[in-house]
């Protein structure tokens, strides 16, 4: 795993009275522990995959406490897990990284949320929406409306986050619903603190198993004639008692004003930068005293229709802040209003006037400035005596700086996306790939989710579609068939082992299929932090091999597609960039039918060097013998041309001022930071491109005889020079 | 209502320099202090190479005289509103400016001013660096004020990483509301490498308050005395670029063949009509290049100095008793063996093994050990070949394209300088080896060919621009698709050139 989290488990085990100092996700799983869970699963994707890895990390202390935790291979397994808590009283927690994770999971969802729980289940999902958002971006309240799942979305600070994790499991034995959090990127990645209270050990454990299971009930069974009646208690029991909880236990925070024409009814996420936007606009203070009137909704669904109807009343207009789209909140508040305008003593409610999207942006992430924007034509709009020129001012400040920063820089930055990190084993392939296509032509290439995604960016800028983790193979199965040139598939073993074994190569095999599949053996889920894998080679494989890659020493995704009947199969090691180059053209062009399977070996370079650079110290300091490898370019035979940049992307692979005052444009160079890894040379040769490049090989620590030889070479190539 | 707002701080960062850390230490500092603090980041998959950010708040006023109250602070950074802007790299602080993030009534800059160059930038054909001037002179206009020095130079100086120096430039400026003192304590909270980390925080503090200046970049060579044949018969404006072609040449070849440099440019002084000379100076820049072409002998040559093994041991920081073994990337094939045949012969060979398909698959992969004695030697021999050269086929290829281009340089200058100098500067396209040079040399001859021969106007001026455009485009992707855009027609490169070796 990329990170260690020592430090973090000795705050996890913080009892009465402790301070908790951390990060926001993994305050949620302090939560956890303090609310009693029995069980804990969940898929790694950024924002929470630190929720889930310092558990695995933290087993013993789990153990301890009897708690289960299950690294799953994907979100599916994750939800179905929660079917535990449909017929025993314990709690579990799940979580994924949300639109995506949720998409995979909802089929699972959809019969726990139809059965019903008696235990606590909690869904914690990453809102990856917004600045630093990686997926498509939608919204997962829309998964918590179609399953009638409760959804909250706490203001972002800890204490708060970790009172709606203790609150979200009463909410859902209280209403025998799975419940949902929602916490976008930035709150699970905000620094901060809260007072602690001791780790509950769960009633039924690991260390407290259950006798028996229990009896055959039918109406617990998402099954008909059973889901009849489900979908009844849904809405006629299981609602109902989740708004009584949520009133009674005031989930939701209601913020007085001294201002009480306008009102603004916020997500509770949102409501930080709500309270800047006011700030800004002179209508807070640093510590959210507010003269207008907020009702902060910890809960988003479902919505409590008196609290809504109290907070409209009177009021000539109220702004929802809702971020993404559709406007659910807004929509439902609007019905809510309608609704309860028709009853005799709120009649008054049909002259509020209902505010959101059409003063907020459809689209993007509410930061203060776009919240300032609406706050102020909102007020324009109801309430004009409230003065507003400190917040115009300022947007208009910002544009001009902006305007004046793009004028004085001339041109557009040139932008700088995420790549694949020095020594990365997939930049190989592409660099092969590149290579391959001068011969047998560009195929098309369907991607996938991981870190091989990051060749569709800039040099090699390869990828007709990306579909979903482990969809790669499956979505090339109609463009196959009408497809001239033999198409290409890219799947990591991640997704491999996430989805694409089954969507793509059973399907493919199935309908006998002729593509070409290259499955990146990288040994972990990289991308996410490289958490493991059913496939990730042994701890002791990776201890014998040093620095080097391990991958090798598992065959488990070979065996499987053997064992699925795939025949075409080979194995390459992507550091050989001709290799690769020729088994991708033979894929390519071979006549042989059926799927081709092309496993791309080379270990996450993160990992090698995670195991390398201790080992490397320790022999430093023992004084032994020690050879670091690194690559360079001659200055004075390349001529400036980048070819080998065009082919590569490495970070380490750069530029420098042209040291010949003859010429200008400036040179290739590797700088600091190159692992060695090889790719450049492998490149010059493969594609032939130039005699610049050389591997130095450092001897630390030099033996009698390294120096020998070494006074020996010197006196040669020092002394026969020209 | 209270007016206190809190210190907001954005942090730009680029993945592996310690952006989490360097927050880290920040709140750490701040909470011992007794002062609210709250951080937050953008990693994402951003922390594989790219540009992440962190973003901080830190309330300037004691918990102890808070009584309880909790600011409630943002976790978006916004326009306006930062107070300390930081960024690890010279374009990401550009990047903050493009975003509005740096103000000039509240914002203190801190930046570094070493370029980590975006693929985008490294990639292109010719040169196509950021131009760093813009961003220095956008941060001082911007900024309430601005500390910008090389960061990555004094951490590495320091042995320690880049988050260390930043740390103490944001000290150093004044604009933290924490002591130095707390600071430090909090980088020895921390713990691992804290003795590394606290010499480069003291040295971003010194540079930033002023207590040291900022060491000056080298000085750029000074211009040695000129070659006497140069000085003779060549006007001062151009003395120094024709007398750095004679010393490459010399060192190249020989003194006839610089004689030969100076004989070919004194054509074209003859007729040069540009201000200050320029035309002989570009050509003279341009032909010491084209006839110093890297061909095998030449490569050996440069691959077998023994300041080249010095310059690797630098480049590759080894320590003065550590040994380097230097292992070369080579690939010879069909065409430079030709190159070093007789011109008949070396034609013959090249043709037929463009006729059989063996042009690139008679190329060995070699990995040479230069610094072995066996490794040297044999590439020495290959440097040995130098008086062979003017009788091989390469040569004579070479000369006769450099006395075409020259003509019609020439010939040009006599129409209207601004052309010749066009078609002078179009010899930038020819670089590299094997197939990159060939494509060079087919987008060059395909230049010369649709617009100096065969120009569509008779306007030469016209004609000027539309050569420089072709340039451009030649430069603006590796395959040719936008040269051939432009030309209308495409650019065929499958040939090497063989159509010269009539004549030596």
């Amino acid at each position: 795993m990329e990170r260690s989290f020592t430090h973090e488990i000795e705050s996890l085990k913080l009892g009465e009275g402790g301070t908790f100092h951390g990060e926001g996700i993994l305050a949620v799983t302090k939560a956890l522990l303090q609310s009693g869970v029995s069980y804990v699963g969940g898929y790694q994707g950024a924002p929470v995959s630190h929720l889930l890895d310092v558990m695995v990390q933290a087993r013993e202390y789990m153990d301890e406490l009897g708690v289960h935790v299950e690294a799953c291979t994907n979100e599916a397994s994750a939800a179905a897990m929660l079917g535990a808590s449909i017929a025993y009283p314990m709690r579990g927690a799940v979580t994924w990284k949300s639109i995506v994770g949720t998409n995979v999971a909802s089929d699972a969802l959809s019969y726990l949320s139809t059965a019903g729980v008696i235990g606590g289940a909690l869904i914690v999902v990453g809102e990856d929406y917004g600045e630093g958002a990686s997926v498509a971006l939608e919204r997962t309240h829309a998964f918590a409306l179609k399953s009638s799942m409760w959804m909250l979305d706490p203001r972002p600070n800890l204490p708060t986050i970790v009172h709606m994790v203790e609150k979200g499991f009463e909410l859902s034995e209280s209403s025998n619903s799975p419940v949902m959090m929602e916490l976008r990127i930035r709150a699970c990645h905000v620094r901060g603190r809260f007072a602690t209270s001791p780790n509950r050990a769960p009633t039924v454990s690991t260390r407290n198993q259950l006798a028996a299971p229990a009896a055959f009930l039918y109406d617990r069974l998402s099954h008909p004639p059973a889901t009849f009646r489900q979908e009844k208690l849904k809405v006629g029991v299981r609602k109902p008692a989740a708004l009584r909880f949520i009133a009674e236990h005031r989930l939701n925070e209601t913020f007085s004003g001294d201002e009480h024409s306008v009102g603004i009814i916020v997500q509770g996420g949102l409501y930080n930068n709500l309270t800047r936007a006011l700030q800004i606009l002179g209508l807070s203070d640093a510590f959210g005293a507010c003269r207008l009137p907020i009702l902060a909704l910890n809960v988003v669904y479902p919505l409590v229709p008196e609290e809504i109807s109290a907070f409209c009343m009177g009021k000539k207009a109220v702004l929802v802040v809702e971020e993404g789209q559709p406007e659910f909140i807004e929509q439902d508040i609007a019905t809510l209003l309608r609704r309860a305008a028709e009853q005799p003593g709120l009649r008054e409610l049909a002259q509020t006037k209902l505010h959101g999207k059409d003063l907020l942006a459809m689209t993007g992430e509410y930061t203060a400035e776009v919240i300032v924007r609406a706050l102020s034509r909102l007020i324009a709009q109801h309430a004009s005596h409230i003065d507003t020129a400190g917040g115009d001012g300022w947007l208009q400040s910002t544009g001009a700086a902006r305007e004046q920063a793009a004028a004085l820089l001339g041109s557009p930055l040139p932008p700088r996306p995420p790549g694949f990190c020095t020594g990365c084993p997939e930049r190989p392939v592409f660099s092969a790939l590149k290579l391959a296509a001068r011969d047998v032509g560009l195929p098309h290439i369907s991607g996938d989710i991981g870190c091989h995604a990051f060749a569709t960016f800039e040099p090699f800028s390869m990828g007709n579609s990306i579909l979903g983790y482990g969809m790669s193979l499956a979505s090339s199965a109609g463009v196959s068939p009408v497809m001239a040139r033999r198409p290409l598939a890219i799947m990591g073993d991640g997704g491999f082992w996430h989805n694409g074994l089954l969507s793509g190569v059973a399907s493919n095999l199935l309908n006998k299929g002729d593509a070409v599949l290259v499955v990146m053996k990288n040994g972990y889920a990289s991308a996410t932090g490289t958490q493991e894998l059913i496939s990730t080679p042994s701890h002791s494989a990776r201890d014998a091999t040093h620095g080097k890659s391990a991958v090798h020493a598992d065959r488990t995704i070979e065996n499987t597609l053997r064992g699925l009947g795939v025949k075409w199969l080979r194995t390459v090691d992507n550091y050989r960039v001709a290799d690769v180059t020729q088994t991708l053209r033979e894929a390519i062009t071979t006549k042989e039918p059926g799927l081709k399977v092309i496993i791309a070996e080379g270990e996450c370079q993160l990992e090698r060097q995670r195991r390398l650079r201790p080992q490397t110290a320790q022999q430093l300091d023992a004084g032994e013998r020690t050879v670091r490898t690194r690559y360079g370019v001659d200055e004075d035979t390349c001529t400036g041309d980048h070819s080998c940049i065009r082919l590569s992307g490495c970070p380490t692979l750069t530029i420098k001022d042209n040291p010949d005052p003859l010429r200008r444009d400036p040179v290739a160079t590797v700088i600091d930071g190159c692992v060695g890894c090889g790719l450049c040379g492998e490149n010059a040769h493969a594609a032939v491109l130039c005699p610049s490049f050389y591997r130095a090989e450092v001897i630390q620590n030099p033996s009698r005889w390294d120096r020998f030889m070494h006074r020996v070479r010197g006196a040669v190539t020092g002394g026969v020079a020209p | 209502m209270s007016d206190a707002r809190p210190i907001t701080i954005l942090i730009a960062a680029l993945g592996g320099e310690g952006g989490g850390v360097l927050a880290d230490w920040i709140i750490d500092a701040a909470e011992h202090a007794d002062l609210p603090a709250q951080a937050t980041s953008i990693p994402g998959v951003a922390q594989r190479t790219g540009a992440t950010t962190y973003y901080l708040e830190i309330f300037p006023l004691h918990r102890a005289v808070l009584g309880g109250r909790e600011p409630v602070m943002s976790l978006t950074p916004n326009p306006g509103n930062v107070d300390i802007m930081v960024a690890s790299e010279l374009v990401e602080a550009g990047r903050a400016m493009q975003n509005g993030y740096v103000s000039p009534g509240r914002t203190t800059l801190i930046a570094s001013t070493h370029r980590i160059y975006a693929t985008a930038e490294k990639m292109r054909m010719g040169d196509g660096r950021f131009d760093s001037s813009k961003v220095l002179e956008a941060a001082h206009e911007l900024a309430k004020q601005a500390f910008l020095f090389d960061m990555r130079a004094v951490a590495l100086a320091h042995g320690t990483v880049i988050n260390a120096v930043l740390f103490g430039a944001m000290a150093g400026s004044g604009a933290l509301p924490v002591a130095r003192a707390a600071c430090e304590e909090a980088i020895r909270r921390a713990g691992k490498g804290a003795e590394a980390s606290l010499r480069g925080f003291d040295a971003g503090f010194r540079l930033a308050s002023g207590a040291l200046k900022e060491d000056a970049p080298d000085a750029p060579p000074v211009a040695g005395k000129p070659d006497a044949r140069v000085a003779a018969e060549f006007p001062a404006d151009v003395q120094e670029v024709l007398s750095l072609g004679v010393t490459r040449l010399i060192d190249y070849q020989d003194e006839h063949y610089a004689g030969l440099y100076l004989e070919r440019l004194k054509r074209v002084l003859a007729i040069d009509g540009t201000p200050a000379h320029r035309l002989t100076a570009e050509t003279g820049r341009h032909l010491a290049l084209w006839m110093s072409y890297e061909d095998v002998i030449r490569v050996a040559d440069l691959k077998t100095r023994p300041e080249r093994f010095e310059r690797v041991r630098k480049e590759v920081r080894a320590k003065p008793d550590e040994p380097v073994v230097v292992i070369d990337y080579l690939k010879p094939g069909a065409e430079e063996f030709s190159s070093i045949l007789p011109p008949a012969l070396g034609a013959k060979f090249l043709a037929w093994a463009e006729r059989t398909g063996r042009l690139r698959s008679l190329n060995i992969g070699l990995h040479i050990n230069t610094s072995s004695v066996l490794g040297y030697l044999t590439m020495r021999s290959l440097a040995w070949l130098k008086p062979w050269r003017p009788r091989s086929y390469r040569y004579a290829l070479e000369q006769s394209l450099i006395e075409r281009w020259l003509d019609e340089v020439c010939a040009a200058a006599k129409r209207e300088p601004q052309l010749a100098l066009e078609i002078a500067e179009c010899v930038r396209l020819i670089k590299g080896y094997g197939e990159t040079h060939r494509r060079g040399v087919a987008n060059f001859l395909a230049i010369l060919d649709a617009l100096v021969v065969n120009p569509a106007t008779d306007d030469p001026r016209e004609q000027a621009r539309t050569v420089a455009r072709a340039r451009d485009a030649a430069l603006a992707d590796p395959d040719g698709d936008a040269l051939a855009a432009d030309l209308g027609r495409p650019v065929s490169l499958s040939k090497p050139v063989i159509w010269l070796s009539k004549s030596p």
